[in-house]
């Protein structure tokens, strides 16, 4: 009897206890750390550029941002999470093109519109970078040696992804044929190409440091004017092609999430963007700020969208 | 060079870098004994605090926690029997015995040192050697990886105490797990049978841990006489035995071949990209049984598989650090967390970067160095009250250890899927375990699944030749090496079987 | 003829196996990558297959010497393994829906008076104690110092 006494007495404490801790209070938003899910893995060029974005976005919000690397399958193992997270402005998701190609590719089905666009925070312009051990100097010797060998010249791509559908579009402009080979990432891509295990990639200007040392060479940017960080590399368009290509990374919470949270959201989006200390860091990430608001931001992943589908379409690797 | 790096060395002694150095290296310390806090989580978490800093004190920092985390994560090793971060596992396998026969802290000490003069010799690499290791590094291509994960593996099958079989089998439920979910390559979803749950896929770190600690806590758990007519047990209360640093010394250098081979081991896997201190712990174990006078007493306390576990992920770090120095180009996510603090400080990272920066650098390997003395520091510091855990109940350390997996699973991606697979894999290798598969092999597996597919598939992407895994010389080098280590694994196997009657293993 | 132990592991693999090798052959072929998502699969299974068919034929012949398994020198509890693991089951569960603050105050009392139950008030408020102790300081040094955002209840909203 006195156990059985004992026992209850012990539950009934334990439950007390229970009931003390738990008094939640919806106070004004935010009242608590917000999580923002980055797709890759921590030190990868997406990472790098949200750290310290992250850093000037919880100065405006009043409460931790907090970055939770959720890499794999090409992101969408974090997509998949951001689209399933509750919306309550508690989660926000920093997104680049990919979710575009990743969709059209057949390998997610995770899609732009599951989200409600905050604001666009930067762009950074793609690089055709070749490796030291190739003899191409500029690209006119590769475009020429690339016609002589159609489909033995390798680049390392994450396949379906950025990196891929770059080189693919100057494979189409020049009328040439590139061999890919998968390699995730850029730390992997750039080991390969330093070894001349892969002869191209797609790279930024990140890499300013190993063109310098002469293990790579910058062939050609894909930006509208010639970046003053490298004024000695060409722009695509000045070699003939009409590309322009930029990683554009923004910032997206899920459908749903009320309309004054994602003002207040958008409101400090707009001013960590000013901040010099962003521009600084963007600047080292061979990266511009390149800000956009909400509504401009919704137009600007449409027209995205729209022309990632025609691409992917005219490279044949459309499944949907 | 000496001069630089003693100008480096004068440089890191003052307060305004050992200060951020020590703290680096007691969080890393923490950080690494905790299952499930990986030293990845631990660097990123001192992130932030060195923005703040100048560039060398960050760096000196981040350095520290990543010396501190991989020592660190034996303590658990040996306390608990499960990793206290990935790169110790093989600690587990004779720290853990070593602790149950009642030496707790010879068997961390033993380790601490090992730790210590393993980190320290692998400095004189990362000091000396940074430019020519770095470029054979970059020599292997996907065939030479392909082939060096072969050779992990077939020096691994040969690790087995009862069946060689069973060892391969392991290997190959290793392999079989980081073939489940979306492929490498193209994301196409893999024996899912639509599940969401299975789509996921399976990463490492919940299934490490989940086989581990289920395995550990619950083969414990069986050997509780009942709640009812026996309710509390001091079953890991293992008196504090007296030890002496100067014996574990002495224990350490008797064998300087084990020290330096597990060292090297070490900072090999290192030097490659994406293998990382798991694999170096495993790798290094095995060499140490195969060229050990004593190979059947691997397993239930033997000081060498402690050392060789040790003293490589030790060294490991160093190899690692070379590949940022040299390239610039990050090997693991600790170092590649650590390249964009340099970037974030607007230094320049690649081939240039020691020539441009030499104080930057030489403050590197300082820091590196001196990282060593502050983690025996620390160590001394804390090892009496982490010796305690030994004189836990049971009934208490369990939960509070099964609590410390779920929040590390959970901490990885901050998804609850991670827990799942904690709690999933804490059954697949509680049932394991019982039926007599051995677990070093599995993991090895697992640690390099994904890595054999992404490579093999690269080489034949590369090139659709595939005689090139024979003809390029490292490759082909590496296969005949595996060739071999099969073999001297059946011979040590045979001979072993000959002389001793198998025992049935109690795990 | 008695198949053991290992005979039924193997058995057991050897269908995993074969059941997904035909399945890995099922798999699509992607369009640039010459070998599919199923070729890597593939090896890996024939190996497993292999390896876990000679196992079944290791264990049928290596039965017969062996007479009556020596019996295990202490009993073994597996009763509280299952309720341990079936405490450790629920509280996965619940930790999604209860939030991790309450979850794992009642995780760690339920577990900690499973293995040894309580028997003075003294002993509970040690067990109540250790539980909330253990809840509280994770919850704190992970949420404020390690940077992760443990679950939230989606019951309580705690």
């Amino acid at each position: 009897m006195a156990r059985t006494f004992v026992t209850l007495a012990g539950v009934a404490v334990l439950s007390g206890v229970l009931a003390a801790l738990s008094a939640p209070a919806m106070a004004q938003y935010p009242n608590r750390p917000i999580k923002m899910i980055v797709p890759w893995a921590a030190g990868g060029d997406t990472d790098n550029i949200f750290r310290p974005f992250a850093v000037e976005f919880q100065k405006q919000l009043g409460q931790p941002v907090v970055i939770a690397n959720i890499g794999g399958a090409s992101g969408t193992v974090g997509a998949r999470e951001a689209q399933k997270s509750a919306p309550d402005g508690y989660t926000v998701y920093a997104v680049h093109d990919y979710i575009h190609l990743t969709f059209y590719a057949g390998i997610s089905d995770v899609k732009y519109t599951d989200f409600e666009p905050i604001c666009l925070v930067a762009a950074t312009p793609s690089v055709l970078t070749a490796s030291a051990k190739t003899p191409w100097k500029n690209w006119q010797e590769l475009a020429d040696d690339a016609k002589k060998r159609p489909g033995e010249i390798t680049v390392g791509a994450t396949l379906g992804s950025t990196s891929h559908i770059f080189p693919a579009m100057i494979e189409k402009a020049a009328g040439i044929k590139f061999k890919f080979v998968s390699y995730d990432g850029l730390a992997p891509r750039m080991n390969a190409l330093l070894g001349g295990h892969i002869n191209l990639t797609d790279s930024n200007l990140t890499q300013k440091g190993k063109v310098e040392a002469a293990v790579l060479r910058f062939i050609a940017i894909a930006s509208e004017k010639r970046d003053p960080e490298a004024p000695d590399v060409p722009t695509l368009k000045e070699l003939g092609m009409n590309i322009v290509y930029e990683v554009v990374r923004g910032v997206l919470v899920p459908k749903g999430t009320p309309a004054p949270v994602r003002a207040k959201l958008e409101e400090a989006c707009a001013k960590a963007v000013k901040e010099p200390s962003f521009a600084q860091a963007m600047k080292l990430q061979g990266t511009r700020v390149a800000y956009l608001n909400a509504n401009d931001y919704a137009q600007f992943l449409a027209k995205i969208d729209g022309e990632s589908k025609t691409i992917m379409t005219d490279l044949g690797l459309i499944k949907k | 060079m000496l001069d630089l790096l003693w100008h480096g060395l004068v440089n890191v002694a003052q307060w305004k870098y050992m200060l951020p150095l020590f703290a680096g290296t007691f969080i890393g310390v923490i950080g690494g004994s905790l299952p499930g806090v990986t030293i990845t989580m631990t660097v990123i978490v001192v992130l932030p605090f060195t923005y703040g800093l100048d560039p060398l004190a960050g760096l000196a920092a981040m350095t520290g926690v990543y010396v501190g985390g991989s020592t660190g994560g034996l303590i658990a090793c040996c306390l608990l029997g499960i990793p206290g971060s990935p790169a110790s596992i093989a600690t587990t396998f004779d720290g853990f015995p070593m602790s149950r026969n009642g030496e707790p802290g010879r068997a961390i000490w033993l380790g601490v040192w090992a730790s210590v003069w393993g980190g320290l010799l692998g400095a004189l690499f990362l000091v000396f050697l940074t430019g020519p290791l770095a470029a054979i590094a970059l020599e292997f291509g996907p065939w030479e990886y392909f082939s060096l994960f072969v050779l992990a593996m077939a020096m691994v099958a040969g690790l087995t105490e009862a069946s060689l079989l069973k060892g391969l089998l392991s290997t190959a439920i290793g392999l079989l797990i980081t073939v489940v979910g979306h492929d490498p390559i193209g994301s196409v979803p893999r024996f899912t049978f639509g599940s969401e749950f299975i789509g996921g896929g399976f990463p490492f770190l919940p299934v490490l841990i989940g086989i581990f600690a289920f395995a550990q806590i619950m083969t414990d758990l069986e050997k509780l006489n009942g709640p009812r007519n026996q309710p509390v047990q001091a079953l890991a209360g293992v008196r504090l035995e007296r030890f002496s640093h100067l014996k574990v010394n002495l224990e350490i250098f008797k064998q300087p071949f084990l020290l330096a081979w597990a060292t090297i081991v070490g900072l090999i896997i290192g030097i490659l990209p994406a293998i990382g201190g798991s694999a170096s712990s495993v790798m290094a174990y095995d060499q140490a049984k195969k060229f050990s006078k004593t190979p059947e007493c691997f397993g239930k306390g033997h000081p060498e598989g402690i050392i060789a576990s040790e003293a490589s992920n030790n060294a490991n770090v160093s190899g690692s650090l070379m590949t940022i120095m040299a390239f610039g180009i990050p090997g693991d996510a600790v170092t590649a967390v650590m390249l964009g603090a340099m970037t974030i400080h607007g230094i320049q990272s690649g081939p240039l970067f020691i020539s441009q920066n030499p104080d930057l650098a030489y403050g590197i390997y300082a820091a590196y160095i001196l990282a060593h003395p502050c983690m025996l520091l620390i160590c001394v510091a804390l090892m009496p009250l982490m010796l305690r855990v030994t004189s836990v109940r049971m009934a208490v350390l369990a939960p509070v250890v099964l609590v410390l997996c779920v929040v590390g699973a959970y901490a990885l991606n901050n998804t609850m899927q991670s827990v799942y697979v904690l709690l999933l894999f804490g059954v697949v290798g509680y049932v394991l375990v019982k039926l007599g598969f051995p677990l070093a092999p599995l993991i090895l597996g697992l640690i390099l699944g994904d890595q054999i597919e992404i490579n093999l598939v690269r080489a034949i992407m590369t090139d659709a030749n595939p005689w090139l895994f024979l003809t390029r010389p490292i490759s082909g080098g590496l296969l005949a090496a595996a060739v071999l280590s099969v073999a001297l694994a059946i011979w040590q196997h045979l001979r072993h079987q000959n002389r001793v009657v198998e025992e049935e293993p109690d795990f | 003829m008695s198949i053991g132990r290992d005979g039924i592991a193997g058995l057991v693999l050897l269908a995993i196996s074969l059941v997904l090798l035909v399945k890995s052959f099922q798999l699509p072929s992607l369009p640039i990558v010459p070998v599919g998502p199923g070729f890597y699969p593939a090896i890996v299974l024939s190996f497993m297959a292999v390896a876990s068919a000679l196992l079944v034929l290791q264990d049928l012949i290596k039965r017969a010497p062996v007479t009556a398994d020596a019996p295990d020198a202490p009993r073994r509890n597996y009763r509280l393994v299952v309720i341990a693991f079936a405490i450790v089951g629920f509280y996965v569960l619940l930790l999604p829906l209860l939030g991790f603050r309450v979850a794992t105050v009642l995780f760690v009392g339920s577990l900690q008076a499973a293995l040894g139950r309580p028997r003075t008030p003294r002993q509970w408020a040690v067990l109540a104690a250790i539980a909330l102790g253990t809840a509280m300081v994770s919850y704190l040094v992970f949420e404020r110092y390690l940077l992760v955002l443990l679950p939230r209840g989606a019951w309580t909203g705690f």
